[in-house]
């Protein structure tokens, strides 16, 4: 920690420095842990047979040497040496060379070699013992039949390479089954011309059989000729070609390569130095797994295991493998490859190489996208609401304005009032002038100016929606009605701060109430004319009765003065009589009067039976003259309701008519109509019209309080109407039934008014 | 006037009930009042000399049906109509019905006082008539039988001797007959004998 404190503390002064502590901590490293190990390294010697450009050694040697390096348990030295076999073959040579590496390695002796290829394997054969006595050997890529034919010594083993050209041309059966004609190159050096017999024997012991061209021993040019000119569904396996006819040295991978250049037809090897250059592939061995067998067999005898119980074995490490380019080039299905084949060279995609990168790029892009899609849709929202917003203002606006609706809102905190243009208009406020509250208020009626502002005061306080209706005295001096509803909003609890509502002009409203207020009045007036008017008859009888009894008395009176001794007790009895009539005649034109007077209604006290006697005084001689027959039963009670005297004789006298004309034929000796007035106990007072009529029709039931529904011939159908409204505004109720015993009853409910102590 | 003549007087309104009987009271009539035209009917005496003053529209029963039941029998009571509704309909009837008059109200004491004389004078004269055909048929009732057969005859405008061959007797029998017959009757002229006839409706 503290050297690591150290190192890092200096790094920060200079880059330069850092890099070199860096490299000397590690070399110090390496020191500490060799001093820890064995005093005396163990030595290994790479022997090539050809020099370091050969391709198939190179990879060999890099594999074992990873190999120890991974798995010894300790430190090594390995050494290499080139023995460059290809271009000289003489015994001088040989000898010129072992002398050398006798002199190279005499202080430092190898623990193990390692041959690599199997020309320096007779090499170390020959000159082991000049090198380093009885040094186990360990080689690599002999074939089987350079290992038996060389009979080797004991503690001298290795690993076999045996090139499967059965499976390789399997391989090429596999992916060409089609294929009818086979094409085998191979050269004339000493390993081609093995392989030229082993190609044959191998070719003849196979089931399937090709037409076969055998291209061994050409010079080079008549070969790539040869090559150029094979039909493109042809099978061609390429062996090695070390040397052409004509002695010319080759590296065989390269001639694979410009061969496959060339061919119109796949080619295949056993090699897998071959793979990469432009052949399809084959049954190969890797040179890497080589040199680790022969890496881990070294590392065996390190250990301290005995030669010559090791017996030389095949690589396990062989395998299909094919190159993806040249399977594209000549069209080659990947499908019909063997099982466990390897593919080389297949353009990792995007996605193999950079898995996690990509679904990494795919999920930002993916959750971009998404994101930009939320935001373009809750624009779209956002557009769509305030477009919404905008039309449905635009409609409220045009509505509130069509109805003659004013909006506002007011903030009574900053004392701040909104209010449409609408109710500039309503209100007559100059086009210039601020909207304020003030503004608004200076044009309500000095009357309704109370009315107003309290209706907004209890709107703030009770938070519920207040109405109320002011007048506005506009410029031109005109008084318009606006009806006020306001409702207060708190917000966030306390007192409310905000109120608002709407101005709606009522002018209109207000004048069609008064003018319909007015025609009722005129209408209940005309229906009482009219009633009279049916009644004038038995009316001016009324008014002639008294007459005729004042006339007749002054006239007794006058006829009694002319006599010699006038009685004048009779005298003062008929001037009394006449004043008595005469008081009875006025009653009855001031009654009439009543009913004829057009007015407002009137809230006075009003005795219900006086009524009833009035009213059927008044028709006392319609009653007559219909020969019907009338009773009065009336409670023995003072009842005093609260009302209009007129309106409420016109319903009795309207009920009374309605009751006669029911029994217009009813026999003469049945007609007959009980008025009774009941309710001391319950403080309604009922008041009942009952006849014997012909009552209800079951068509009429319900619809006779109807307006302009009759059942008379010269009715108008408004007297039950009227009679039912005038009822109603005195808080009662009318209803009409039949009555059992035939006939129909007409009652009146209404509340009784008490009157105040010592007045009933 | 020395003797009172009697006026009913029928009207449902007390009022004018007391001031009519006051005014005809004043003119010396003896005035009966009703003011129920049930009670009036129970309580009119046909043989005391008078007339009826009546309303015309009363509950229960109405001037015109009194009239009705006052002109059932022999006797007819003259009627005197006060109305306060004078429709021509309801004064046609009355007048047909044989009504003195039919006045409306408020009526005036001349044209009632006249009214009612004239229905006194008719009550009169009906009540004299009626006396002098009673005598007349207590006179005819005391002639005999043959007696009796030569009036008719006679009436019928027959000579004697038509008579006689009639009656299968002579001409001289049936002039004592006949003188007989006028004697008892108190009668001179034929002329006077038809007349009487007529009146007792004798004729046949």
């Amino acid at each position: 920690m503290d050297l690591y404190r150290c190192i890092f503390g200096v790094a920060t002064f200079a880059g330069m420095t850092r890099t070199r502590i860096v490299w000397w901590s590690l070399v110090l490293l390496f020191l500490f842990a060799a001093e820890s190990y064995a005093a005396e390294p163990r030595r290994v010697l790479m022997l090539h047979a050809f020099n370091y450009t050969f391709p198939a050694t190179t990879p060999i040697a890099d594999g074992a040497r990873k190999r120890l390096l991974e798995r010894s348990p300790q430190a090594f030295e390995i050494d290499a040496d080139f023995l460059d076999l290809a271009r000289n073959t003489d015994a001088e040579y040989e000898s010129r060379v072992a002398t050398f590496l006798r002199a190279k390695y005499e202080k430092r002796p190898p623990d193990v070699v390692i041959t690599l290829d199997s020309a320096a394997l007779p090499f170390i054969v020959r000159h082991r013992d000049d090198i380093a006595p009885n040094v186990p050997v360990v080689f690599t890529s002999v074939s089987p039949q350079t290992h038996n034919a060389l009979r080797l010594p004991a503690n001298i083993t290795g690993i076999i390479s045996e090139f499967n050209l059965d499976k390789t041309l399997a391989l090429a059966e596999r992916l060409q089954p089609e294929a009818s004609r086979l094409f085998v190159i191979a050269g004339s050096g000493d390993v081609d011309r093995r392989w030229q017999s082993t190609a044959r024997k191998t070719i003849e012991d196979r089931a399937r059989k090709f037409e076969v061209t055998y291209l061994f021993d050409r010079s080079y040019a008549k070969l790539v000729e040869e090559v150029s000119n094979i039909p493109r569904d042809a099978i061609v396996i390429f062996l090695t070609i070390f040397a052409d006819s004509e002695g010319n040295a080759f590296v065989p991978a390269q001639v694979a390569g410009f061969l496959a250049a060339v061919s119109p037809a796949p080619l295949y090897a056993p090699y897998d130095t071959y793979i990469g250059n432009g052949i399809v592939g084959g049954f190969v061995e890797t040179l890497e797994s080589v040199g680790v067998r022969a890496a881990d067999v070294t590392l065996q005898i390190l250990a301290g295991k005995d030669p010559a119980t090791i017996a030389p074995q095949p690589n396990p490490g062989q395998s299909y493998r094919v190159d993806h380019r040249a399977m594209v080039r000549w069209k080659l299905q990947e499908s019909k490859l063997p099982r466990h084949a390897a593919v080389l060279f297949k353009e990792p995609t995007i996605w193999t190489e950079f898995r996690g990168a990509v679904i990494a790029a795919i999920v930002i892009v993916a959750v971009q996208s998404l994101i930009v899609g939320a935001l373009l849709v809750q624009r779209q929202r956002r557009l769509r609401a305030e477009n919404l917003l905008r039309e449905s203002e635009e409609r409220m606006t045009f509505a509130a304005a069509a109805a003659n609706i004013g909006l506002w809102q007011f903030d009574r905190h900053r004392n701040e009032l909104w209010a449409t243009e609408h109710c500039r208009a309503l209100f007559g406020i100059a086009r210039d002038a601020p909207l304020t509250r003030d503004a608004f208020l200076s044009v309500v009626h000095p009357d309704d100016l109370q009315t107003a502002t309290q209706s907004l005061q209890k709107s703030f306080e009770t938070e519920q929606p207040a109405v109320s209706d002011v007048r506005i005295v506009l410029p031109g001096e005109e008084v318009r009605w606006v009806r006020m509803r306001a409702r207060s909003r708190s917000e966030g609890g306390g007192r409310p701060g905000q109120l608002g509502g709407i101005f709606i002009d009522i002018t209109e409203q207000k004048s069609a109430e008064a003018e319909a207020a007015l025609q009722r009045l005129e209408v209940e007036h005309l229906m009482r004319v009219s009633v009279l008017g049916e009644l004038s008859g038995s009316i001016a009888h009324e008014v002639n009765q008294p007459l005729t009894a004042i006339l007749s008395n002054a006239q007794a009176a006058l006829h009694l003065l002319k006599q010699d001794s006038p009685d004048l007790v009779e005298i003062r009895d008929a001037l009394e009589d006449i004043v008595h009539e005469d008081n009875r005649a006025g009653e009855v034109i001031h009654r009439l009067r009543g009913l004829l007077k057009k007015g407002k209604r009137k809230a006075e006290n009003v005795n219900i039976n006086d009524l009833v006697r009035s009213t059927i005084s008044l028709l006392n001689s319609e009653l007559i003259g219909r020969d019907i027959n009338v009773r009065l039963d009336l409670e023995n009670s003072a009842f005093l309701t609260r009302g209009d005297s007129v309106q409420l004789q016109q319903v009795l006298l309207n009920l009374v008519m309605n009751a006669m004309d029911a029994m217009a034929s009813t026999p003469t000796a049945q007609r007959f109509i009980l008025v009774s007035t009941r309710g001391a106990q319950t403080g309604i007072v009922d008041v009942r019209v009952k006849d014997r009529g012909h009552g209800i029709g079951p068509k009429e039931n319900g619809r006779v309080f109807e307006p302009f529904y009759t059942t008379k011939d010269h009715g108008l159908g408004l007297g039950l109407t009227l009679c039912s409204t005038i009822i109603q505004a005195h808080q009662g109720r009318l209803t009409l039934v039949n009555d059992e015993g035939g006939g129909a009853i007409a009652v009146f409910s209404l509340p009784i008014h008490q009157p105040a102590i010592g007045n009933a | 006037m020395t003797e009172k003549l009697t006026v009913y007087l029928v009207d449902d309104d007390p009022g004018v009930l007391k001031a009519l009987s006051r005014l005809l009271r004043a003119e010396g009539y003896d005035v009966k009042p009703y003011s129920s035209p049930q009670v009036f009917l129970e309580e009119h005496d046909v043989a005391l000399p008078g007339c009826a003053v009546l309303d015309v529209s009363m509950p229960g029963l109405d001037g015109l049906e009194i009239q009705r039941v006052l002109t059932a029998g022999d006797y007819h009571r003259p009627v005197v109509f006060v109305t306060g509704k004078g429709d021509i309909p309801t004064s046609v009837r009355a007048m047909k019905a044989g009504a003195i008059d039919f006045l409306t109200k408020p009526v005036k004491d001349r044209e009632l006082f006249d009214a009612v004389s004239r229905a006194e004078a008719r009550d009169g004269e009906s009540r004299r008539l009626h006396s002098e055909l009673e005598s007349m048929q207590a006179k005819v009732s005391t002639l005999t039988p043959r007696e009796r057969e030569v009036l008719t005859h006679v009436v019928a405008g027959r000579l004697n001797k038509q008579i006689a061959g009639e009656l299968g007797t002579v001409e001289k029998t049936i002039k004592v007959h006949r003188s007989r017959m006028m004697e008892k009757l108190g009668i001179r002229t034929v002329a006077d004998l038809v007349r009487m006839a007529e009146k007792l409706n004798l004729s046949k």
